[in-house]
């Protein structure tokens, strides 16, 4: 089983989105697909209509004392599962500092599920705290979007840094462009300078558009609801090029 | 750790139609259902039906652009891949992807066959909560074989009813209102299966298991012809396809089951008349002789690639040479082939054969063993094939000929054929572990063989390769081949000690002759 988490320090960047539209284009693929809703807001889970509550709390959860597959829930889109967020997971950190080898906890409650699933996809609360050095250890990659702006380089570069000294087992980082205004000068141009010449950041950039925004109403992922919307085919082709990138 | 959710298949009654049954639904339930869509598809799988064996099923769906569509699960999203417009589609002719890679280890050599068409009405349809989400996934299909030489015939109408994961409780609802309330019984076979029969198909495919009734106290002869006439309907099932070409598969079936036949004359041979044993034995040992050059190439072919694994990647390339060489022999044995199977010979010696199965067998005083119980002659032959070979491995030492194993092999397979056939009259605690031992054997005895046969094969490529462009270069490679066939054929010869050992051990011997006994004694 692989492991993608959509991650950034910032909130609001199009993690989530980026999560339900690459798990449910995974799912598509025939690819047994399972997305955790890490982020106690659990976007994720309302997304996918399922109620964002883990029968016996997170903490039980992640200390290994319930089953996860008791937790599971199918969505609407066929092969994708989803682990749904809970409310708890705000005290997260005090779960995982409270357990041994705190980094270690997340990849033990995905252990179980190994063999039945060929892709995870991790939702990620915004922070840099002992849930995200947990999603470094487990994650194969980390997917991280990025709004186009002056300081972009600069968080991405941190992030770098902070996963080359501070993570013992270092994921691949992917970063790509998020919520991409092309009217705006100071987007066109970061987006289309910044990829010059480094291979952390993918060529696909997903734009801000209405129909990506929409799918909080809508309740579904966009490359379900309406596939062919230009939202839908810049997921698409990002999907292809993490697939592809990360031989997925 | 379950995570799969049921899924139930139900046959709708006779007047009740997919709309009939949503409204019915939805008096109860909040049911969300899609419009039918009419579509006209083909059930697709290898002769001998792999892809349903292992669960999925394969249809070809689309007319401008055909696509091959997987279902591997119910409730899994299916895989699909554009298919090229073809009598048949083999690993190799499927684009790569999800769907070749799942395919490609289920149906390894044999060809992907269109086995059915059918017309469906098919409409998708969600239960959903009180949040609008699904928690039941059903599918109402009405379907229709159309290859039936006349009008299509109806095949059973279907609603399969799916679970989600994390939502048993409206699973287990739905499932009780259709069979409790609505009456819905189980549907009877797949749909596939059902096609395939309206089509005037087997849906169990060819099959190559013989699969009779047998019981220690049965005539041998009648047992005998059982088998032979359900090995003759393998070996006729087979033939259109080895004509087509379709795959490797139909020859090698045809020819096992041939060979099989011909092991069960000589096992059995005293519970027929010598004279017409004879002939049909002669007959039979003909069509084995025929098909030997395409099997052999056939062979060389599909472990081609396996073969030049032992030289570096960058030499592949000097192969080729040697590789279109066999690939043009083989197509020049499988000209001849034909023409030998399409040819007056054959057919008189099958018809003769036929004949000889369904006709008369003569007076049971000319068949010593025809009346025996089945218990005594099989079990006679068992043990004394299985001494013989003892007797043979045991003369065999270091310095013995190649000849003397494959000897040994060949009685190997004799006692192989004796088990397959009849070993379920024994107790599989006996019959099994000799199976086991005697496969050890077999394997060993094969690669020693199987080594020796590939090496001349490719030593006998080297004139005409000297010959050709690029020729003298795979030839040095050859050379390499050839040197590791050679150590390989070493190897398992040093096997040969142990497992012959473990074959011939004083407990098993002493379990064979004291078990292999029919109603007699």
């Amino acid at each position: 089983m692989k492991v993608l988490a959509t991650y950034n320090i910032k909130g609001g960047v199009g993690k989530t989105s980026a999560a339900v539209n690459l798990a449910a284009l995974a799912a598509g693929d025939g690819l047994r697909t399972l997305l955790w809703d890490l982020d106690p807001q659990g976007a994720a889970s309302f997304l996918f209509r399922v109620r964002p509550k883990v029968r016996g709390g997170g903490r039980k959860l992640v200390r290994g004392r319930s089953d996860v597959a008791d937790v599971l829930r199918g969505t609407d889109v066929e092969g994708l599962d989803l682990l749904p967020a809970d409310f708890s997971y705000r005290h997260m950190d005090l779960v995982l500092d409270e357990s041994g080898r705190p980094s270690r906890r997340l990849r033990k409650v995905l252990a179980p599920l190994e063999d039945h699933y060929d892709l995870a996809v991790l939702d990620c609360p915004p922070s840099i705290s002992l849930v995200s050095e947990s999603v470094f250890d487990l994650a194969d990659a980390l997917l991280v979007p990025l709004i186009p702006s002056t300081l972009t380089l600069r968080t991405f570069q941190q992030l770098g840094d902070f996963v080359e000294t501070e993570v013992d087992h270092r994921p691949e980082i992917v970063a790509f462009f998020s919520m991409v205004d092309w009217r705006k000068r100071l987007h066109r141009e970061v987006v289309e300078t910044l990829p010059d010449g480094r291979d952390d950041i993918a060529r696909t950039a997903i734009p801000a558009a209405t129909e990506v925004e929409l799918m909080g109403v809508s309740r579904s992922p966009v490359v379900v609801d309406k596939p062919r919307s230009r939202g839908a085919r810049a997921y698409a082709a990002l999907w292809a090029e993490v697939r592809e990138r990360l031989a997925i | 750790m379950p995570l799969d959710v049921p899924t139930f298949s139900y046959a709708l009654p006779d007047g009740v139609d997919p709309p009939g049954l949503v409204a019915f639904l939805r008096e109860r339930f909040d049911v969300e259902a899609g419009r039918a869509t009419a579509v006209t598809f083909t059930v697709v799988d290898t002769a001998d039906r792999r892809v349903r064996d292992a669960g999925a099923d394969l249809v070809l769906a689309g007319t401008k652009t055909p696509e091959l569509v997987l279902h591997l699960a119910p409730g899994a999203a299916p895989l699909a891949a554009t298919a090229p417009r073809t009598k048949r589609w083999r690993v190799e002719d499927l684009p790569p992807g999800p769907l070749r890679d799942h395919l490609a280890p289920v149906i390894e050599m044999r060809a992907l066959l269109s086995l059915a068409r059918v017309r469906a009405e098919v409409s998708a349809g969600n239960v959903r909560n009180a949040d609008l989400k699904t928690v039941v996934r059903l599918r109402l299909a009405t379907h229709a074989a159309l290859d039936t030489g006349g009008e299509p015939a109806p095949l059973t109408s279907r609603v399969e009813v799916s679970g989600v994961l994390g939502y048993p409780k409206p699973l287990a609802r739905v499932v009780a209102v259709l069979t409790a309330e609505a009456g819905l019984v189980e549907a009877p076979a797949s749909m596939a299966d059902e096609a395939i029969a309206a089509s005037g198909g087997d849906p169990r495919g060819i099959r190559s298991k013989v699969d009779v009734e047998l019981d220690p106290e049965m005539r041998t002869d009648r047992a005998a012809i059982a088998v032979l006439r359900e090995l003759a309907d393998f070996v006729e099932a087979n033939l259109p396809g080895t004509l087509a070409d379709l795959d490797t598969e139909f020859l090698h079936d045809l020819r096992v089951a041939v060979r099989r036949s011909r092991s069960v004359l000589r096992e059995l041979k005293g519970a027929f008349a010598a004279e017409p044993l004879q002939c049909q034995r002669d007959a039979l040992r003909w069509i084995q002789a025929i098909t030997s050059d395409t099997r052999d190439l056939d062979v060389q072919l599909l472990e081609w690639d396996e073969l030049v694994a032992a030289v570096p990647a960058e030499r592949h390339a000097a192969l080729q040479p040697a590789r279109r060489l066999l690939v043009r022999h083989r197509a020049a044995a499988l000209r001849r082939l034909k023409v030998e199977l399409r040819g007056k010979a054959y057919r008189d010696a099958w018809a003769g054969y036929r004949a000889f199965l369904d006709g008369k067998l003569g007076p049971a005083r000319d068949r010593p063993d025809a009346k025996r119980p089945l218990g005594d002659v099989a079990g006679e032959r068992i043990r004394k094939v299985y001494k013989r070979m003892v007797a043979m491995g045991a003369a065999i030492d270091d310095d013995s000929p190649a000849e003397s194993l494959h000897e040994l092999r060949k009685r190997g397979k004799e006692l192989r054929y004796l088990l397959e056939f009849f070993g379920d009259l024994w107790p599989a605690s006996v019959a099994k572990p000799m199976v086991k031992t005697l496969k050890g054997l077999q394997d060993v005895l094969g690669t020693h063989q199987d080594r020796e046969v590939q090496a001349d094969h490719l030593r006998g490529l080297a004139e005409e390769l000297a010959g050709v462009v690029g020729g003298p270069e795979a030839l040095l490679v050859l050379g390499v081949l050839v040197d590791r066939l050679g150590a390989e054929q070493r190897e398992a010869r040093a096997h040969f000690a142990e497992s012959f050992a473990a074959f011939a051990a004083a407990d098993q011997r002493k379990l064979v002759s004291s078990t292999f006994r029919g109603p007699s004694g």
